[in-house]
Protein backbone atom coordinates (compact mmCIF):
# COMPACT_ATOMS: atom_id res chain seq x y z
CA UNK A 1 0.00 0.00 0.00
CA UNK A 2 2.74 2.38 1.02
CA UNK A 3 4.69 1.62 -2.14
CA UNK A 4 1.58 2.16 -4.28
CA UNK A 5 0.94 5.52 -2.61
CA UNK A 6 4.54 6.50 -3.16
CA UNK A 7 4.37 5.59 -6.86
CA UNK A 8 1.08 7.46 -7.38
CA UNK A 9 2.41 10.49 -5.54
CA UNK A 10 5.51 10.58 -7.75
CA UNK A 11 3.30 10.24 -10.82
CA UNK A 12 1.16 13.11 -9.57
CA UNK A 13 4.23 15.35 -9.44
CA UNK A 14 4.89 14.42 -13.05
CA UNK A 15 1.26 15.21 -13.77
CA UNK A 16 1.72 18.55 -12.04
CA UNK A 17 4.62 19.79 -14.14
CA UNK A 18 3.86 18.08 -17.46
CA UNK A 19 0.83 20.27 -18.38
CA UNK A 20 2.89 23.44 -18.03
CA UNK A 21 5.65 21.91 -20.19
CA UNK A 22 3.04 21.01 -22.82
CA UNK A 23 1.57 24.50 -22.57
CA UNK A 24 5.02 25.98 -23.12
CA UNK A 25 5.44 23.75 -26.15
CA UNK A 26 2.07 24.95 -27.45
CA UNK A 27 0.55 21.46 -27.22
CA UNK A 28 -2.31 22.29 -24.84
CA UNK A 29 -4.33 25.30 -23.73
CA UNK A 30 -4.14 27.18 -20.46
CA UNK A 31 -7.52 26.10 -19.08
CA UNK A 32 -6.66 22.43 -19.46
CA UNK A 33 -3.25 23.10 -17.90
CA UNK A 34 -4.89 24.70 -14.87
CA UNK A 35 -7.38 21.84 -14.39
CA UNK A 36 -4.70 19.18 -14.72
CA UNK A 37 -2.52 21.01 -12.20
CA UNK A 38 -5.41 21.12 -9.75
CA UNK A 39 -6.08 17.42 -10.25
CA UNK A 40 -2.40 16.58 -9.73
CA UNK A 41 -2.40 18.77 -6.62
CA UNK A 42 -5.31 16.85 -5.11
CA UNK A 43 -3.72 13.49 -5.95
CA UNK A 44 -0.39 14.63 -4.49
CA UNK A 45 -1.80 15.67 -1.13
CA UNK A 46 -4.05 12.61 -0.87
CA UNK A 47 -1.27 10.13 -1.67
CA UNK A 48 1.85 11.85 -0.33
CA UNK A 49 0.44 12.89 3.03
CA UNK A 50 0.13 9.36 4.50
CA UNK A 51 3.59 8.46 3.19
CA UNK A 52 5.48 11.60 4.14
CA UNK A 53 3.58 12.32 7.35
CA UNK A 54 4.84 9.13 8.92
CA UNK A 55 8.42 9.48 7.81
CA UNK A 56 10.75 10.38 10.64
CA UNK A 57 11.48 14.06 10.85
CA UNK A 58 15.06 15.26 11.07
CA UNK A 59 17.35 13.73 12.05
CA UNK A 60 16.71 11.06 9.47
CA UNK A 61 17.53 7.78 11.17
CA UNK A 62 19.33 6.44 8.10
CA UNK A 63 21.50 9.52 8.04
CA UNK A 64 22.61 9.44 11.64
CA UNK A 65 26.25 8.55 11.85
CA UNK A 66 26.83 5.86 14.44
CA UNK A 67 30.53 5.50 15.35
CA UNK B 1 14.34 34.03 1.02
CA UNK B 2 13.70 32.61 3.88
CA UNK B 3 12.76 32.24 4.91
CA UNK B 4 15.08 31.22 4.92
CA UNK B 5 15.23 31.89 8.01
CA UNK B 6 13.37 28.57 7.99
CA UNK B 7 16.53 26.56 8.01
CA UNK B 8 16.17 25.47 11.57
CA UNK B 9 12.59 24.35 11.20
CA UNK B 10 13.36 20.72 10.64
CA UNK B 11 16.72 20.74 12.29
CA UNK B 12 16.87 18.78 15.46
CA UNK B 13 15.83 21.06 18.24
CA UNK B 14 15.67 20.81 21.96
CA UNK B 15 18.78 18.64 21.90
CA UNK B 16 22.31 19.50 22.95
CA UNK B 17 21.30 23.10 23.59
CA UNK B 18 24.07 23.67 26.10
CA UNK B 19 26.65 21.12 25.03
CA UNK B 20 28.47 20.21 21.80
CA UNK B 21 26.63 17.82 19.54
CA UNK B 22 28.14 14.35 20.06
CA UNK B 23 29.44 12.25 17.16
CA UNK B 24 26.54 9.84 17.51
CA UNK B 25 24.06 12.58 16.56
CA UNK B 26 25.81 13.88 13.46
CA UNK B 27 23.89 13.93 10.18
CA UNK B 28 24.82 13.02 6.63
CA UNK B 29 24.87 15.30 3.61
CA UNK B 30 21.41 14.29 2.34
CA UNK B 31 19.65 15.73 5.39
CA UNK B 32 20.96 19.19 4.64
CA UNK B 33 20.08 19.09 0.93
CA UNK B 34 16.45 18.27 1.74
CA UNK B 35 16.31 20.85 4.48
CA UNK B 36 17.58 23.73 2.35
CA UNK B 37 15.81 22.77 -0.89
CA UNK B 38 12.38 22.85 0.73
CA UNK B 39 12.80 25.77 3.03
CA UNK B 40 13.93 28.46 0.64
CA UNK B 41 10.83 28.19 -1.51
CA UNK B 42 8.70 30.43 0.65
CA UNK B 43 5.65 32.59 0.12
CA UNK B 44 7.77 35.71 0.07
CA UNK B 45 9.58 34.50 -3.08
CA UNK B 46 6.34 35.40 -4.89
CA UNK B 47 6.82 38.99 -3.80
CA UNK B 48 10.58 39.28 -4.15
CA UNK B 49 10.67 38.13 -7.80
CA UNK B 50 8.15 40.76 -8.93
CA UNK B 51 9.90 43.47 -6.92
CA UNK B 52 13.04 42.96 -9.04
CA UNK B 53 10.94 43.74 -12.12
CA UNK B 54 9.37 46.73 -10.36
CA UNK B 55 12.93 47.93 -9.76
CA UNK B 56 13.54 47.99 -13.52
CA UNK B 57 16.11 45.21 -13.57
CA UNK B 58 17.70 44.11 -16.87
CA UNK B 59 17.89 40.46 -17.98
CA UNK B 60 21.69 40.14 -17.69
CA UNK B 61 21.74 41.91 -14.34
CA UNK B 62 19.04 39.63 -12.98
CA UNK B 63 20.29 36.28 -14.25
CA UNK B 64 24.02 36.81 -13.71
CA UNK B 65 23.44 38.81 -10.52
CA UNK B 66 21.44 35.94 -9.03
CA UNK B 67 23.95 33.32 -10.18
CA UNK B 68 26.87 35.18 -8.62
CA UNK B 69 25.03 36.41 -5.51
CA UNK B 70 23.68 32.97 -4.67
CA UNK B 71 27.13 31.45 -5.20
CA UNK B 72 28.55 33.98 -2.73
CA UNK B 73 25.78 33.08 -0.26
CA UNK B 74 26.66 29.39 -0.54
CA UNK B 75 30.36 30.21 -0.07
CA UNK B 76 29.47 32.27 3.00
CA UNK B 77 27.75 29.24 4.52
CA UNK B 78 30.68 27.02 3.56
CA UNK B 79 33.56 29.25 4.57
CA UNK B 80 32.22 31.37 7.42
CA UNK B 81 29.38 29.58 9.19
CA UNK B 82 29.92 25.84 8.79
CA UNK B 83 33.64 25.71 9.74
CA UNK B 84 32.81 27.24 13.13
CA UNK B 85 29.67 25.12 13.49
CA UNK B 86 31.50 21.84 12.87
CA UNK B 87 34.34 22.74 15.23
CA UNK B 88 32.38 24.16 18.15
CA UNK B 89 29.15 22.17 17.53
CA UNK B 90 27.16 24.64 19.64
CA UNK B 91 23.89 26.47 19.01
CA UNK B 92 24.12 30.10 17.98
CA UNK B 93 22.62 31.13 21.30
CA UNK B 94 25.03 29.15 23.46
CA UNK B 95 27.99 30.35 21.39
CA UNK B 96 26.77 33.93 21.74
CA UNK B 97 26.17 33.50 25.46
CA UNK B 98 29.76 32.39 25.99
CA UNK B 99 31.06 35.42 24.09
CA UNK B 100 28.54 38.12 24.88
CA UNK B 101 26.83 37.11 28.11
CA UNK B 102 23.26 36.15 28.79
CA UNK B 103 21.82 39.70 28.88
CA UNK B 104 23.21 40.60 25.48
CA UNK B 105 21.78 37.37 24.09
CA UNK B 106 18.37 38.45 25.41
CA UNK B 107 18.76 41.73 23.52
CA UNK B 108 19.74 39.78 20.39
CA UNK B 109 16.66 37.61 20.90
CA UNK B 110 14.47 40.68 21.06
CA UNK B 111 15.88 42.07 17.81
CA UNK B 112 15.52 38.67 16.16
CA UNK B 113 11.94 38.25 17.41
CA UNK B 114 10.87 41.67 16.16
CA UNK B 115 12.33 41.01 12.71
CA UNK B 116 10.69 37.58 12.59
CA UNK B 117 7.35 39.20 13.48
CA UNK B 118 7.51 41.59 10.53
CA UNK B 119 8.73 38.85 8.21
CA UNK B 120 5.80 36.67 9.26
CA UNK B 121 3.57 39.68 8.61
CA UNK B 122 4.79 39.79 5.01
CA UNK B 123 4.02 36.07 4.68
CA UNK B 124 0.49 36.63 5.99
CA UNK B 125 0.14 39.44 3.42
CA UNK B 126 1.13 37.01 0.65
CA UNK B 127 -1.48 34.45 1.72
CA UNK B 128 -4.19 37.09 2.08
CA UNK B 129 -3.77 38.19 -1.54
CA UNK B 130 -5.11 34.77 -2.55
CA UNK B 131 -8.35 35.47 -0.65
CA UNK B 132 -8.84 38.66 -2.62
CA UNK B 133 -9.00 36.78 -5.92
CA UNK B 134 -12.42 35.38 -5.02
CA UNK B 135 -13.79 38.02 -2.68
CA UNK B 136 -12.85 40.92 -4.98
CA UNK B 137 -12.12 43.50 -2.28
CA UNK B 138 -9.65 46.27 -3.15
CA UNK B 139 -6.11 45.03 -2.58
CA UNK B 140 -3.00 47.11 -1.88
CA UNK B 141 -1.14 48.92 -4.61
CA UNK B 142 2.64 48.97 -5.02
CA UNK B 143 3.02 52.32 -3.28
CA UNK B 144 0.51 51.72 -0.48
CA UNK B 145 1.78 51.95 3.07
CA UNK B 146 -1.48 51.66 5.00
CA UNK B 147 -4.33 49.16 4.52
CA UNK B 148 -6.60 50.44 1.77
CA UNK B 149 -9.88 48.64 2.39
CA UNK B 150 -11.97 47.02 5.11
CA UNK B 151 -12.03 43.83 3.05
CA UNK B 152 -8.23 43.70 3.04
CA UNK B 153 -8.03 44.22 6.80
CA UNK B 154 -10.60 41.49 7.42
CA UNK B 155 -8.88 39.06 5.05
CA UNK B 156 -5.49 39.56 6.73
CA UNK B 157 -7.12 39.34 10.17
CA UNK B 158 -8.76 36.00 9.32
CA UNK B 159 -5.72 34.50 7.57
CA UNK B 160 -3.25 35.80 10.16
CA UNK B 161 -5.52 34.82 13.04
CA UNK B 162 -5.83 31.27 11.74
CA UNK B 163 -2.08 31.01 11.21
CA UNK B 164 -1.41 32.30 14.72
CA UNK B 165 -3.90 29.92 16.37
CA UNK B 166 -2.56 26.94 14.42
CA UNK B 167 1.04 27.91 15.24
CA UNK B 168 0.13 28.11 18.94
CA UNK B 169 -1.77 24.82 19.00
CA UNK B 170 -0.07 22.64 16.46
CA UNK B 171 3.28 23.89 15.30
CA UNK B 172 4.55 20.35 14.70
CA UNK B 173 1.52 19.45 12.58
CA UNK B 174 2.07 22.37 10.24
CA UNK B 175 5.80 21.61 10.12
CA UNK B 176 4.92 18.09 8.93
CA UNK B 177 2.42 19.46 6.45
CA UNK B 178 5.11 21.82 5.14
CA UNK B 179 7.31 18.80 4.62
CA UNK B 180 4.59 17.19 2.46
CA UNK B 181 3.93 20.39 0.53
CA UNK B 182 7.59 21.24 -0.23
CA UNK B 183 8.20 19.10 -3.38
CA UNK B 184 4.78 20.04 -4.78
CA UNK B 185 5.39 23.73 -4.13
CA UNK B 186 8.78 23.73 -5.89
CA UNK B 187 7.14 22.30 -9.03
CA UNK B 188 4.26 24.79 -8.90
CA UNK B 189 6.83 27.60 -8.79
CA UNK B 190 8.52 26.06 -11.83
CA UNK B 191 5.14 25.79 -13.59
CA UNK B 192 4.58 29.52 -12.95
CA UNK B 193 7.72 30.26 -14.93
CA UNK B 194 6.91 27.88 -17.80
CA UNK B 195 3.34 29.15 -18.17
CA UNK B 196 4.46 32.77 -17.89
CA UNK B 197 7.06 32.23 -20.58
CA UNK B 198 4.50 30.83 -23.00
CA UNK B 199 2.11 33.68 -22.22
CA UNK B 200 4.89 36.11 -23.09
CA UNK B 201 5.63 34.29 -26.34
CA UNK B 202 1.95 34.42 -27.31
CA UNK B 203 1.49 38.05 -26.26
CA UNK B 204 4.56 39.34 -28.11
CA UNK B 205 4.39 37.06 -31.13
CA UNK B 206 8.13 36.48 -30.90
CA UNK B 207 9.11 33.09 -32.29
CA UNK B 208 11.53 31.12 -30.17
CA UNK B 209 13.74 28.91 -32.31
CA UNK B 210 17.02 29.28 -30.48
CA UNK B 211 18.56 30.31 -27.19
CA UNK B 212 19.28 33.65 -28.84
CA UNK B 213 15.58 34.19 -29.50
CA UNK B 214 14.79 33.37 -25.88
CA UNK B 215 17.41 35.83 -24.68
CA UNK B 216 16.00 38.47 -27.01
CA UNK B 217 12.54 37.92 -25.50
CA UNK B 218 13.94 38.02 -21.97
CA UNK B 219 16.03 41.15 -22.45
CA UNK B 220 13.54 43.19 -24.47
CA UNK B 221 10.20 42.15 -22.99
CA UNK B 222 10.51 40.50 -19.58
CA UNK B 223 13.41 42.31 -17.94
CA UNK B 224 14.09 45.21 -20.27
CA UNK B 225 16.07 47.23 -17.75
CA UNK B 226 13.80 50.26 -18.11
CA UNK B 227 12.82 52.80 -15.51
CA UNK B 228 11.77 51.45 -12.12
CA UNK B 229 8.19 51.77 -10.92
CA UNK B 230 7.39 54.95 -8.93
CA UNK B 231 9.01 54.90 -5.51
CA UNK B 232 11.41 52.08 -6.40
CA UNK B 233 15.19 52.19 -6.60
CA UNK B 234 16.68 51.21 -9.97
CA UNK B 235 18.31 47.78 -9.66
CA UNK B 236 21.62 47.04 -11.37
CA UNK B 237 23.78 43.91 -11.42
CA UNK B 238 25.31 45.01 -8.11
CA UNK B 239 21.95 45.42 -6.42
CA UNK B 240 20.85 41.95 -7.50
CA UNK B 241 24.16 40.34 -6.57
CA UNK B 242 24.36 41.92 -3.13
CA UNK B 243 20.70 41.26 -2.44
CA UNK B 244 20.99 37.57 -3.36
CA UNK B 245 24.16 37.29 -1.28
CA UNK B 246 22.86 39.10 1.78
CA UNK B 247 19.16 38.26 1.89
CA UNK B 248 20.02 35.32 4.13
CA UNK B 249 22.87 37.19 5.77
CA UNK B 250 21.47 36.56 9.24
CA UNK B 251 21.82 32.84 8.55
CA UNK B 252 25.31 32.57 7.03
CA UNK B 253 27.48 35.57 7.88
CA UNK B 254 25.20 36.34 10.83
CA UNK B 255 25.81 32.75 12.01
CA UNK B 256 22.19 31.74 12.81
CA UNK B 257 22.83 28.49 10.98
CA UNK B 258 25.50 27.48 13.47
CA UNK B 259 22.53 25.73 15.08
CA UNK B 260 21.93 23.77 11.87
CA UNK B 261 25.48 22.89 10.81
CA UNK B 262 26.58 21.84 14.30
CA UNK B 263 25.02 18.53 13.23
CA UNK B 264 27.06 18.31 10.00
CA UNK B 265 29.82 15.73 9.87
CA UNK B 266 31.92 17.93 7.56
CA UNK B 267 31.87 21.67 7.00
CA UNK B 268 31.62 21.23 3.24
CA UNK B 269 28.07 19.91 3.78
CA UNK B 270 27.12 23.59 3.73
CA UNK B 271 27.29 23.33 -0.06
CA UNK B 272 23.81 21.83 0.40
CA UNK B 273 22.57 25.40 0.83
CA UNK B 274 22.99 25.68 -2.97
CA UNK B 275 19.87 23.52 -3.31
CA UNK B 276 17.88 26.18 -1.48
CA UNK B 277 19.52 29.10 -3.20
CA UNK B 278 19.17 27.90 -6.77
CA UNK B 279 15.66 26.52 -6.29
CA UNK B 280 14.17 29.26 -4.14
CA UNK B 281 16.33 32.27 -4.83
CA UNK B 282 16.93 31.66 -8.51
CA UNK B 283 14.21 29.55 -10.13
CA UNK B 284 11.35 30.74 -7.90
CA UNK B 285 12.33 34.43 -8.08
CA UNK B 286 12.69 34.25 -11.85
CA UNK B 287 9.36 32.44 -12.23
CA UNK B 288 7.53 34.95 -10.05
CA UNK B 289 9.20 37.84 -11.84
CA UNK B 290 8.02 36.49 -15.21
CA UNK B 291 4.41 36.49 -13.96
CA UNK B 292 4.70 40.09 -12.85
CA UNK B 293 6.48 41.18 -16.02
CA UNK B 294 3.63 39.63 -18.00
CA UNK B 295 1.10 41.55 -15.92
CA UNK B 296 2.95 44.78 -16.70
CA UNK B 297 3.15 43.78 -20.36
CA UNK B 298 -0.64 43.42 -20.48
CA UNK B 299 -1.25 46.68 -18.62
CA UNK B 300 1.72 48.89 -17.71
CA UNK B 301 -0.42 50.77 -15.18
CA UNK B 302 -1.28 47.56 -13.29
CA UNK B 303 1.84 47.50 -11.12
CA UNK B 304 0.43 46.00 -7.91
CA UNK B 305 2.54 43.13 -6.58
CA UNK B 306 -0.15 40.66 -5.56
CA UNK B 307 0.95 37.02 -5.52
CA UNK B 308 -2.65 35.72 -5.41
CA UNK B 309 -3.84 37.19 -8.72
CA UNK B 310 -0.43 36.52 -10.33
CA UNK B 311 -0.54 32.84 -9.41
CA UNK B 312 -4.21 32.47 -10.33
CA UNK B 313 -3.63 33.87 -13.79
CA UNK B 314 -0.88 31.34 -14.44
CA UNK B 315 -2.02 28.19 -12.65
CA UNK B 316 -5.64 28.67 -11.60
CA UNK B 317 -6.80 27.21 -8.31
CA UNK B 318 -3.58 25.17 -7.91
CA UNK B 319 -1.67 28.46 -8.04
CA UNK B 320 -3.90 30.00 -5.39
CA UNK B 321 -3.45 26.97 -3.14
CA UNK B 322 0.30 27.37 -3.62
CA UNK B 323 0.15 31.01 -2.52
CA UNK B 324 -1.86 30.18 0.60
CA UNK B 325 0.31 27.19 1.55
CA UNK B 326 3.58 28.96 0.75
CA UNK B 327 2.62 31.86 3.01
CA UNK B 328 1.14 29.68 5.72
CA UNK B 329 3.85 27.04 6.01
CA UNK B 330 6.57 29.67 6.23
CA UNK B 331 4.69 32.08 8.51
CA UNK B 332 4.01 29.21 10.92
CA UNK B 333 7.59 28.50 12.01
CA UNK B 334 8.47 32.19 11.78
CA UNK B 335 5.72 33.14 14.24
CA UNK B 336 6.61 30.19 16.43
CA UNK B 337 10.29 31.13 16.46
CA UNK B 338 9.52 34.79 17.11
CA UNK B 339 7.42 33.57 20.04
CA UNK B 340 10.36 31.57 21.36
CA UNK B 341 12.59 34.63 21.07
CA UNK B 342 10.12 36.75 23.03
CA UNK B 343 9.58 34.01 25.58
CA UNK B 344 13.25 34.30 26.50
CA UNK B 345 12.37 37.79 27.77
CA UNK B 346 9.45 36.58 29.87
CA UNK B 347 10.18 32.91 30.65
CA UNK B 348 7.19 32.57 32.99
CA UNK B 349 4.63 33.36 30.26
CA UNK B 350 3.26 30.25 28.54
CA UNK B 351 4.55 29.47 25.06
CA UNK B 352 0.94 29.22 23.83
CA UNK B 353 0.14 32.76 24.96
CA UNK B 354 3.40 34.21 23.62
CA UNK B 355 2.87 32.56 20.23
CA UNK B 356 -0.68 33.90 20.04
CA UNK B 357 0.42 37.43 20.91
CA UNK B 358 3.30 37.19 18.43
CA UNK B 359 0.88 35.98 15.75
CA UNK B 360 -1.41 38.90 16.52
CA UNK B 361 1.47 41.36 16.10
CA UNK B 362 2.47 39.68 12.82
CA UNK B 363 -1.15 39.86 11.63
CA UNK B 364 -1.37 43.58 12.37
CA UNK B 365 1.98 44.04 10.58
CA UNK B 366 0.60 42.06 7.63
CA UNK B 367 -2.28 44.53 7.26
CA UNK B 368 0.26 47.20 6.34
CA UNK B 369 1.30 46.50 2.75
CA UNK B 370 4.40 48.65 3.16
CA UNK B 371 6.32 45.66 4.52
CA UNK B 372 5.50 43.34 1.61
CA UNK B 373 5.82 46.08 -1.01
CA UNK B 374 9.20 47.10 0.42
CA UNK B 375 10.31 43.56 1.13
CA UNK B 376 13.63 43.99 -0.70
CA UNK B 377 14.57 46.78 1.67
CA UNK B 378 13.17 44.97 4.71
CA UNK B 379 15.09 41.76 4.01
CA UNK B 380 18.29 43.76 3.54
CA UNK B 381 17.63 45.49 6.88
CA UNK B 382 16.95 42.15 8.58
CA UNK B 383 20.33 40.79 7.52
CA UNK B 384 22.10 44.02 8.45
CA UNK B 385 20.70 44.15 11.98
CA UNK B 386 21.84 40.64 12.92
CA UNK B 387 25.08 40.60 10.92
CA UNK B 388 27.36 42.35 13.48
CA UNK B 389 26.94 39.49 15.95
CA UNK B 390 28.11 37.11 13.23
CA UNK B 391 31.25 39.23 12.85
CA UNK B 392 31.75 39.09 16.61
CA UNK B 393 31.49 35.28 16.61
CA UNK B 394 33.86 35.01 13.62
CA UNK B 395 36.48 37.22 15.24
CA UNK B 396 36.09 35.58 18.62
CA UNK B 397 36.52 32.10 17.17
CA UNK B 398 39.35 32.66 14.70
CA UNK B 399 41.20 35.88 15.38
CA UNK B 400 40.93 37.24 18.89
CA UNK B 401 43.68 35.08 20.43
CA UNK B 402 46.14 36.33 17.79
CA UNK B 403 45.73 39.78 19.33
CA UNK B 404 46.62 38.44 22.77
CA UNK B 405 43.00 38.48 23.90
CA UNK B 406 40.71 35.83 25.33
CA UNK B 407 37.83 34.25 23.43
CA UNK B 408 34.45 33.48 25.04
CA UNK B 409 35.15 36.34 27.42
CA UNK B 410 31.71 36.59 29.01
CA UNK B 411 31.99 32.99 30.15
CA UNK B 412 35.54 33.46 31.46
CA UNK B 413 34.82 36.75 33.20
CA UNK B 414 31.42 35.66 34.50
CA UNK B 415 29.84 38.80 33.02
CA UNK B 416 26.26 38.88 31.76
CA UNK B 417 26.87 41.64 29.21
CA UNK B 418 30.08 41.91 27.20
CA UNK B 419 30.19 45.61 26.46
CA UNK B 420 32.83 45.17 23.75
CA UNK B 421 30.45 42.95 21.76
CA UNK B 422 27.40 45.07 22.57
CA UNK B 423 29.13 48.30 21.54
CA UNK B 424 30.50 46.67 18.36
CA UNK B 425 26.93 45.72 17.45
CA UNK B 426 25.41 49.09 18.27
CA UNK B 427 28.14 51.26 16.73
CA UNK B 428 28.09 49.18 13.54
CA UNK B 429 24.35 49.72 13.17
CA UNK B 430 24.72 53.45 13.84
CA UNK B 431 27.54 53.60 11.26
CA UNK B 432 25.35 51.77 8.72
CA UNK B 433 22.50 54.18 9.44
CA UNK B 434 24.77 57.18 8.92
CA UNK B 435 26.11 55.72 5.66
CA UNK B 436 22.57 55.23 4.36
CA UNK B 437 21.28 58.56 5.62
CA UNK B 438 24.14 60.92 4.87
CA UNK B 439 26.52 59.17 2.48
CA UNK B 440 23.52 58.03 0.41
CA UNK B 441 24.81 54.48 0.20
CA UNK B 442 21.85 52.19 -0.39
CA UNK B 443 20.99 49.66 2.30
CA UNK B 444 21.93 46.74 0.02
CA UNK B 445 25.58 47.80 0.11
CA UNK B 446 26.26 48.78 3.72
CA UNK B 447 26.40 45.27 5.16
CA UNK B 448 29.75 44.45 3.58
CA UNK B 449 31.68 47.40 5.05
CA UNK B 450 29.52 46.95 8.16
CA UNK B 451 30.98 43.48 8.75
CA UNK B 452 34.53 44.88 8.81
CA UNK B 453 33.47 47.75 11.06
CA UNK B 454 31.95 45.26 13.53
CA UNK B 455 34.99 42.96 13.39
CA UNK B 456 37.53 45.76 13.92
CA UNK B 457 35.45 47.40 16.63
CA UNK B 458 35.12 44.14 18.53
CA UNK B 459 38.89 43.64 18.55
CA UNK B 460 39.67 47.25 19.52
CA UNK B 461 36.99 47.43 22.19
CA UNK B 462 37.97 44.02 23.56
CA UNK B 463 41.53 45.31 24.10
CA UNK B 464 40.12 47.92 26.45
CA UNK B 465 37.33 45.79 27.93
CA UNK B 466 39.46 42.76 28.72
CA UNK B 467 42.00 44.95 30.52
CA UNK B 468 39.28 46.55 32.58
CA UNK B 469 37.18 43.46 33.31
CA UNK B 470 39.36 40.59 34.51
CA UNK B 471 38.36 36.92 34.22
CA UNK B 472 36.94 35.30 37.34
CA UNK B 473 39.93 32.97 37.70
CA UNK B 474 42.39 35.88 37.48
CA UNK B 475 40.48 37.76 40.17
CA UNK B 476 40.63 34.79 42.47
Amino acid sequence: MRLALRIVSILSLTGLILPSVLFLAGRTDLDRTKWLMLLATIVWFVTATPVMWKEPSEPDKEEVIVP
Amino acid sequence: MDSEQQAQTTAPSGEFEREPVPKSALLGFKSFVGMYAGEHCAGTELTLGPLFVAAGVGAFDLIVGLLVGNALAVLSWMLMCAPIATRARLTLYFQLEKICGRKLVVLYNLANGVMFCFLAGAMVTVSATAVGVYLKFPMPELTDIFPNSVGWVLAVAVVGGLIAVVAAYGYQTVARFANVAAPWMVLVFLAFGLVGLRQFIDATGIEIKSAGDLWHLASTQMWDGGDPQPGKVKFTFWHVMFFAWFCNMAMHIGMSDLSVFRFARKSWYAVASAAGMYVGHFMAWISASILYAYQLHLDPTDNAVLPGPLAYRAAGVAGLICVVIAGWTTANPTIYRAGLAFQALTPKTSRFKVTLITGAIATVAGMFPAIAMKLLEFVALYGLILMPMGAVIFVDFWLIRRFGLESSYAEKSGRLFNWAAGAAWGVTLVTAYLLVKYARIQIYFVSLPGWFVAAILYIVLSKYYQKKVRPTAAKA
